[in-house]
C-alpha cells in the first residue's frame, strides 16, 4: 500500500477517493448500526408510545420515498455526470400507477353509487363507465408492474435515442426539462382521464389516517430504502460503476476504448427512472393524493438540489440530502413561509461552496475521530436533548411554575443549559454542525419540538454551523470560494493545451 | 539500419500486407479540404511518424483511421477489411488504440482502475455489471504498471498525477488493451527531456508486436524513434522515407520554412 501525499483541492472529490483504514470502517459500522436501530426500533417504539404522532410518522415515511428517488438521481448525476431534469415525472408516473389502483373500488377506493361506482372525477367529465385502460389497474400486481414498466419505457426510449445521437451536457438537461413540462401539461388536461389538475385522490382512507397502516407503510418504505441502497451500491462498485464515473470524466475517450457510453448512460437513466418510480409508488398511498403539480420542472430541480446538498457521488449523501432538504422545507414553510425561497437559494449557494455537501462534514468527522478527538460528549448532549424533548412530550417534566424568558419556558432553558455544559471541552470540530443538523432532523422526524422553540432551533442550527466555520478558520475562505466559483465559471475556455509548434 | 534498406522497406510489396491502408481519401470541413491522400499504408509492426506544419491534416488522418471523422470519399482498410463506414467504438473493438494529444485519462479513477477499463474484456453494459476483471488481466495490469513506471502510485486517482505520469498512464492503457494498431498523437508534447527519452523507449517497445503511427513535432524525439517518416502538408502527402532523405527534400524544407 502506498501513501502518496495527495494535494488537497477545493474541488468535487469523487468516490473511490482512497482506501479507508480499519478504524474508520469500525466507526462507520457503529454509525450504520445506530441509524438502523433508530429507524427500525426507536422510531416505531416511540410511535407506539404516542410520542411520534401518526401524521409525523407519515411525513417521515414520505420523505423516505424521496430518499429512494434521490438514490437514482445520484446514480445518473453523481456517478455518470448526466444532469437529468425529469425525475419528478418518473416519480409521478410511479405514483399515478399506484393511485389509479388505489382509487378503484377493488382497492377500497372511495367511490359512490351516485357516481356510478367509479372514481368521482369521471362523473364530472361526463364519463359513466371506467375506460378500458383503467380496468387492469384493479389488480395490484398489474399496477405495480405498470409503475415500473412505464417509466422504464419512457427513460429507455428517450435515453437511447438522445444518447445515441451523442446529445450531452446542458442540451440533454433542456430536453428532459421539456419532457417534464410537456408531461405536466398533458396530465393536467381532463381529456387524459387522470383527474386533470386535481389529480387522483379518495383512496382507501386508513392508508394515511390509521396508525397501523402508517407504521406499516413507513417500515415498508424504510426496508425498501435499505434494499435499494444496497442494490445501487452494488452497481456503483461493479465495473459498470467505474465506467459510469469514466463517462463523467471523459466520455469521448470511452468510445476509443471500445465502450458505448451511450448505452451505459441509458442504463443509468433507466435505473434512475425505476428508483424514482419506486419512490412515487410508495409515496402515493402515504400522501393520499397525487397531482400533476408534483411533476413540474421545479420539482425535478428541487430533487437535484437534495443530492447536491447531501453530496453527489456518494449514495448516503443523496439519502441524507433528501431527508434534510425536505425536513427543512416542512419546518420552514410552516413556520416562516415567506423565507422559503431565500432558504432554497441558500441551499443552492451552499451546494456551490461545498461541492461534497454534508459528505464533507462526515469525512472531516471521520478524520478527527481517527486523530483521537472526541465526539462522545456532543453525542451525549444530542442524546440528552432528544430524551428531554421526548420526556417533555410525555409530560414527565414539571414546568417549574411555567414562567418564560424570551418566550421560551424556563424548563427548556434548563435543558439548553445542561446541553451546553455537556458540550464544553475538547470536541471534534466537525461534530458540532453534524450534531446541529442531526438534532434538527431528529426533532423534525419525532415531531417533538415545542412551538415556542421555532425561531430558536434555526438559530441553534445556524450557530452550530458558524461555530464550526469559525473553529476551522474558513468563514472568510468559504466566502472566497463561493465568489471564486462564480468568477472561475466565466473563463472556462482557458484550459491548458500543450504546445503545437515544431 | 541503412538508409537504402529502410527506403526499400517503405514500399509495401502487396497491398494486402499492410496493417492499415488509406486510399483516395478526402475529408472536407465546410468546403475546406482537410485531407486529400492518394495512398498511405503502414506495414505490420512498423513505426511510422507523421510530421507536418500546423493544419497539415496529421490529427485528421488519425481521426479518420480511428473513426472519429468520416471520409467524404475513399476507403480505409484495416488488415485488408474495409472499415471506412465503421463507428469509432467498432474500430476500437477491432484493435485500433488511440492516444490523444492531451492525456485523456479518467481523473476520478485510480491508475489501476483506468487500466482495468482499458483491458480487452467485454465492453457491454450487462457483462460490466457482473463480470470481474480476470486474474490474467490483473497480472497483465500489474506488469504494465511496472513497465510504464507507475508502480509507486497504483491507487492514486489519475487527476492527481503529473503530466508525464498521465502520458505514461495513457501509454499503459494502450499496452493493456494490446491493440493491433496504435495511433499516438504528440506523445512528447509538454514532456521534460528525460521523460521524452523514456517515451521514445516506450514507443519503440510498443512497436514489438504492434503497428504504431506517431504524430510528432519534436524532431529530436522523431530522431530517437529511428522510424520512417511521412510528411503531410495542406492535407497531402509531401514526402515519405527515412529521416535523412526527408530532411534533405527541398519541398519539405519549403513547406516548413514558408515560400
Amino acid at each position: 500500500m502506498t501513501t502518496t501525499k495527495v494535494p488537497r483541492l477545493a474541488a468535487f472529490t469523487p468516490p473511490h477517493a482512497s482506501k479507508t483504514d480499519p478504524e474508520t470502517i469500525r466507526f462507520r459500522k457503529k454509525a450504520i448500526l445506530g441509524l438502523l436501530i433508530l429507524v427500525f426500533l426507536v422510531i416505531p417504539t416511540l410511535n407506539q408510545f404516542g410520542v411520534i404522532e401518526p401524521h409525523v410518522l407519515n411525513r417521515v415515511g414520505r420523505y423516505l420515498c424521496f430518499a429512494i428517488a434521490a438514490l437514482g438521481i445520484d446514480l445518473i448525476w453523481g456517478y455518470a455526470g448526466v444532469l437529468s431534469l425529469c425525475h419528478a415525472l418518473f416519480f409521478c408516473i410511479g405514483g399515478y400507477a399506484m393511485a389509479m389502483h388505489l382509487s378503484l373500488p377493488e382497492a377500497g377506493g372511495d367511490v359512490r353509487p351516485e357516481y356510478h361506482n367509479i372514481p368521482q372525477f369521471f362523473f364530472f367529465n361526463n364519463v359513466d363507465t371506467l375506460p378500458f385502460w383503467w380496468r387492469p389497474f384493479a389488480s395490484l400486481p398489474f399496477a405495480i408492474l405498470a409503475a415500473f414498466v412505464l417509466p422504464a419505457l419512457v427513460a429507455g426510449l428517450v435515453g437511447f435515442f438522445i444518447f445515441r445521437n451523442r446529445v450531452r451536457g446542458v442540451y440533454f438537461s433542456i430536453i428532459t426539462q421539456a419532457l417534464a413540462w410537456g408531461a405536466f401539461l398533458a396530465f393536467s388536461r381532463n381529456e387524459m382521464l387522470l383527474g386533470g389538475t386535481n389529480g387522483l385522490t379518495n383512496f382507501f382512507k386508513p392508508l394515511n389516517s390509521n396508525n397501523k397502516w402508517i407504521l406499516g407503510l413507513y417500515l415498508l418504505t424504510a426496508t425498501l430504502l435499505v434494499g435499494t441502497f444496497l442494490l445501487v451500491r452494488g452497481v456503483t462498485r461493479s465495473r459498470l460503476g467505474r465506467v459510469l464515473v469514466a463517462v463523467r470524466d471523459n466520455e469521448t475517450r470511452l468510445y476509443f476504448l471500445g465502450y458505448r457510453p451511450d448505452l451505459y448512460k441509458a442504463f443509468a437513466f433507466i435505473g434512475a427512472a425505476l428508483l424514482a418510480a419506486l419512490g412515487g409508488l410508495l409515496y402515493a398511498p402515504q400522501n393520499g393524493i397525487i397531482t400533476p403539480n408534483v411533476m413540474r420542472v421545479e420539482d425535478s430541480i428541487w430533487m437535484v438540489i437534495w443530492v447536491a446538498v447531501g453530496g453527489r457521488g456518494r449514495l448516503w449523501g443523496a439519502v441524507f440530502g433528501a431527508l434534510m432538504a425536505n425536513f427543512t422545507y416542512s419546518a420552514l414553510t410552516s413556520d416562516m413561509p415567506r423565507a422559503w425561497p431565500f432558504i432554497q437559494a441558500g441551499l443552492f449557494l451552499g451546494a456551490l461552496a461545498f461541492p461534497n455537501g454534508i459528505c464533507d462534514l462526515w469525512t472531516k468527522l471521520e478524520g478527527e475521530v481517527r486523530q483521537g478527538s472526541r465526539i462522545f460528549r456532543p453525542l451525549l448532549a444530542l442524546a440528552f436533548v432528544e430524551v428531554a424533548l421526548i420526556a417533555d412530550k410525555l409530560h414527565w417534566i414539571p414546568s417549574f411554575g411555567g414562567f418564560a424568558i424570551l418566550g421560551v419556558q424556563s424548563k427548556y432553558w434548563i435543558v439548553i443549559a445542561i446541553t451546553i455544559i455537556l458540550c464544553i471541552g475538547r470536541v471534534a470540530h466537525a461534530s458540532i454542525p453534524m450534531l446541529g443538523l442531526a438534532w434538527f432532523i431528529l426533532t423534525e422526524a419525532f415531531g417533538i419540538m415545542p412551538s415556542s422553540f421555532s425561531v430558536l432551533k434555526y438559530v441553534l442550527v445556524l450557530a452550530s454551523i458558524l461555530v464550526y466555520a469559525y473553529l476551522e478558520g474558513n468563514v472568510t475562505s468559504g466566502l472566497k470560494s463561493i465568489i471564486g466559483r462564480f468568477r472561475r465559471s466565466g473563463r472556462k475556455g482557458e484550459a491548458a493545451t500543450v504546445g503545437n509548434t515544431p | 539500419m541503412s538508409v537504402e534498406a529502410s527506403a526499400l522497406r517503405l514500399k509495401v510489396a502487396r497491398p494486402e500486407d499492410a496493417m492499415v491502408r488509406v486510399e483516395n481519401a478526402t475529408v472536407v470541413f465546410d468546403g475546406f479540404k482537410a485531407l486529400d491522400i492518394d495512398s498511405f499504408s503502414v506495414r505490420q509492426n512498423e513505426i511510422r511518424v507523421v510530421i507536418g506544419p500546423n493544419g497539415a491534416g496529421k490529427t485528421t488522418l488519425c481521426d479518420v483511421i480511428s473513426g472519429k471523422t468520416r471520409l467524404k470519399s475513399g476507403r480505409i482498410y484495416l488488415n485488408g477489411a474495409d472499415i471506412s463506414r465503421f463507428k469509432d467504438f467498432e474500430i476500437a473493438r477491432l484493435g485500433v488504440g488511440r492516444k490523444f494529444q492531451t492525456p485523456a485519462v479518467f481523473g476520478s479513477l485510480t491508475v489501476q482502475e483506468n487500466l482495468e477499463l482499458a483491458a480487452p474484456i467485454s465492453k457491454g453494459v450487462l457483462p460490466a455489471l457482473y463480470r470481474k476483471t480476470s486474474a490474467a488481466d490483473r497480472d497483465k495490469i500489474r506488469e504494465v504498471i511496472f513497465a510504464v513506471g507507475l508502480d509507486a502510485v497504483p491507487d492514486v486517482q489519475a487527476q492527481y498525477l503529473s503530466h508525464g505520469q498521465r502520458q505514461a498512464l495513457e501509454i499503459g492503457m494502450l499496452l493493456v488493451s494490446s491493440p493491433k494498431l496504435l495511433l499516438i498523437d504528440e506523445p512528447a508534447a509538454g514532456l521534460s527531456d528525460d521523460e521524452t527519452g523514456t517515451m521514445a523507449t516506450l514507443i519503440k517497445k510498443l512497436a514489438e508486436g504492434h503497428t504504431v503511427i506517431v504524430i510528432e513535432h519534436d524532431m529530436g524525439f522523431v530522431r530517437q524513434l529511428e522510424a520512417d517518416i511521412t510528411v503531410l502538408n495542406e492535407g497531402r502527402i509531401l514526402a515519405e522515407g527515412p529521416m535523412s532523405a526527408v530532411q534533405a527534400d527541398p519541398r519539405v524544407i519549403e513547406a516548413y520554412l514558408g515560400r
